[in-house]
């Protein structure tokens, strides 16, 4: 694979195929506090020393996001797991069914990494990459590093070099110090991350290849998180965009979260407006200049007859279009949305209010 | 100078005949019109049908003006914000009158319209510059600073729903029907403002310069959640506590606005439909007395919701303030809408 990358980048970062003899120079490169991309079984990690805090904040700087936000780290075993969390039976039962594997696992910390690695709450997610070069690196640093996938907040997700660099600023590139390249990944989803800090049940906080609940289902703390699991959803169907329409429909009880999540989608697909309720005006119409995408959002809300109102709206011209559609209250018309079905992905989405003030259960399925 | 205005950003169809600043005829079409002209009831609809009762409304602005088309000097018309389809109705129409009279056409922003609405009828024109601005409506919730006529600049706007929107959002939770903030507002004065404790948005912020309205939403529905049973005092107390914080909110980032610009302000400016509202202009009153201000609202209650009497009004000003030379205004290709037109 040839990766073109512009001059302006870090003037001594090295990029360097991955093999046997790489696993030395990456660890010396995470003893020395360096930022170092790799690839998994999944996407490509941004991984730094995780005990390192200077490393930290460098990552923290990269991925453009605000400190408190956690890291999850990789380790080789259980054992050395062990060393940086506390693991309830819930959880090492999860290790023994998964691990290695596509699978995070969250438990209490115990504060042994460097700060800003583990969620403000002290909790802190591991997993164990079924990825032999990887685990290599791991195994002969003896130390955890961060497994954050390789994309700054709210880019796309990175199963090759070009998907970062394109992706990201000249400021970005320049903390970047070595990327070990693999090629093109086989585009798996991202990790399956799970509490297990809740003594009552397992909570899912990303859904990735691995399932363990019947449905899509995955729990959101807070508005920032909510706009985060939209971003993901988005990542699961943005292959399509530009090839299909896509209509997330929303469903959920007042204030719920529905613009939220509206917002949280908008960042991903790359719309810097601020995105604000439709109910008022019906529909609203965000364009993104750069590659002709066009986000709408629509509500039913306030409409007296919705479906045939949202059929005056959404002429098929939407459809056709191949535009990006997220519709509150969808619900309301559903038949019409049927009515699509063959000409449009169709992602419905539904939100509903949890057992904490916060908290909201999010799922989806393309029924 | 004369104007025809015309009005259809969102569901009102609305023409109107302005003369400078004054308002000669203001005509909103309504539910209630319709049935009596049609002799029947649409279907609902028609509510947001502008094509079906557009001519009819024009005809009745230009009818109760008692003047003729031909002796007017211009056409108004809002190009944005709004819904697209809605306005696309109303310039359209527009056009063809204006090429059929031969007559410029000025493209207005209906949040300039709201904005300016309280200079109709004259009187207020010798307020000084700059002045604060504030609309309040289903769809804008927007404080401004306006320099002079067309040059503002946006010190607070919405982040999510609009204070019209939560109010009318807040009154469906309690069963009032939609649109559900007048009611709202009448259930509220019989009932307690300070019965429940809700949380004024964004109270944290040190530098009020944004207004936010979902979160309030979302802990109304929590309350609302938790109340077995209300009854007709619980609903009143309910109404009142969320109004009360509702507009606790847009009175601290205006205070806050006042007090932090680099010129003194002597005016406020209110329009849009949440004007209606009388606790909220006796609490803007009070507001601008603490800090020396004069408020202005619209002469008549009519112009706080959508009407095309402010187009009219708003068109005038420009034109007259910006110097603009009617002969720009032949180009009628280029009067196109703008569903997220920025003021």
């Amino acid at each position: 694979m040839n990766i073109t990358i512009s001059r302006k980048t870090n003037p001594m970062m090295k990029i360097v195929k991955e093999n046997k003899n790489a696993v030395d120079i990456v660890v010396d490169f995470l003893s020395n506090g360096k930022l170092v991309f790799m690839a998994t079984e999944t996407v490509y990690i941004a991984a730094v020393d995780a005990t390192n805090p200077r490393a930290v904040l460098k990552l923290i700087s990269f991925k453009n996001r605000p400190f408190g936000k956690p890291f999850s780290i990789g380790v080789t075993h259980i054992n050395m797991a062990e060393k940086y969390v506390v693991l309830n039976k819930t959880a090492k039962d999860l290790y023994k069914r998964f691990l290695p594997g596509p699978v995070t696992v969250v438990s209490t910390g115990k504060h042994t990494v460097a700060s800003g690695v583990e969620a403000e709450n002290g909790t802190l997610g591991i997993r164990i990459p079924d990825y032999q070069f990887c685990l290599e690196v791991i195994k002969k640093f003896g130390k955890p590093i961060t497994t954050t996938s390789a994309n700054a907040s709210y880019q796309r997700r990175p199963y090759k070099l070009t998907d970062i660099l394109d992706n990201i600023s000249e400021k970005q590139k320049r903390l970047i110090d070595l990327m070990i390249d693999a090629g093109e990944l086989a585009h798996n989803e991202p990790s399956t991350v799970i509490d297990t800090t809740l003594d009552d049940e397992l909570v899912i906080l990303r859904q990735g290849d691995i399932k363990l609940k019947d449905k899509n289902e995955v729990l959101s703390r807070s508005e920032e998180n909510t706009q985060n699991i939209a971003k993901e959803l988005w990542q699961k169907y943005e292959e399509y965009s530009g090839k299909r329409a896509i209509v997330f429909c929303l469903e959920g009880e007042m204030g719920v979260g529905k613009t939220i999540f509206v917002k949280g989608l908008a960042r991903a697909m790359g719309i810097k407006e601020q995105i604000t309720s439709p109910s008022y005006d019906l529909l609203l119409h965000y364009s993104l200049l750069t590659n002709h995408q066009s986000l709408v959002h629509i509500d039913t809300w306030r409409m007296i007859e919705p479906n045939s109102e949202f059929k005056q709206l959404v002429n098929d011209n939407l459809i056709n279009q191949k535009s990006v559609i997220a519709i509150e209250w969808a619900n309301r018309i559903r038949s019409e949305i049927r009515k699509r079905a063959d000409d449009a992905i169709i992602v419905w989405v539904k939100i509903k209010y949890a057992k904490n003030l916060t908290d909201r259960l999010i799922s989806w399925g393309n029924l | 100078m004369k104007i025809l205005a015309i009005d259809t950003s969102c569901d009102e169809t609305a023409a109107a005949i302005t003369f400078d600043t004054k308002i000669v005829s203001n005509k909103i079409w309504s539910q209630a019109v319709l049935h009596a002209s049609f002799g029947g009831v649409m279907p609902n609809l028609a509510q947001r049908q502008h094509q079906a009762r557009i001519d009819w409304v024009i005809d009745c602005a230009i009818k109760n003006s008692e003047l003729k088309i031909k002796n007017l000097d211009a056409i108004a018309v809002t190009v944005g914000p709004g819904l697209g389809i809605a306005l696309g109705v109303g310039i359209n129409k527009a056009k063809e009158l204006a090429i059929k009279y031969n007559l410029p056409l000025i493209p207005i922003n209906h949040v300039e319209g709201h904005l300016l609405s309280p200079f109709a009828n004259a009187k207020e024109l010798n307020a000084k510059f700059p002045m604060l601005g504030l609309v309040l409506s289903g769809g804008t919730t927007m404080l401004c600073l306006v320099k002079n006529i067309g040059d503002y600049e946006i010190l607070a706007e919405t982040s999510d729903d609009a204070l019209g929107e939560a109010l009318d959002k807040g009154a469906r939770l309690l069963g009032l029907g939609y649109p559900g903030g007048a009611i709202l507002e009448k259930i509220a004065r019989l009932g307690n403002p300070n019965k429940y404790k809700l949380p004024i948005p964004l109270i944290n912020d040190v530098v009020k310069n944004r207004f936010s309205y979902s979160g309030l939403k979302t802990a109304f529905v929590r309350l609302f959640s938790t109340i077995k049973d209300p009854n007709k005092q619980d609903v009143a107390d309910l109404a009142a506590s969320f109004q009360n914080v509702a507009f606790e909110h847009v009175l601290r980032v205006l205070e806050f606005q006042s007090k932090n610009q680099k010129f003194e302000i002597k005016n406020l400016l209110a329009g849009g439909g949440v004007i209606n509202n009388i606790e909220l202009r006796k609490r803007l009153r009070l507001l601008a007395k603490k800090h020396d201000m004069r408020v202005s609202f619209p002469y008549t209650k009519k112009l706080n919701g959508d009407n095309a009497g402010m187009i009219g009004v708003t068109a005038f000003l420009k034109i007259k303030n910006e110097k603009l030379k009617m002969k720009n205004f032949y180009d009628y290709d280029s009067v196109d809408r703008n569903p997220r037109l920025k003021l």
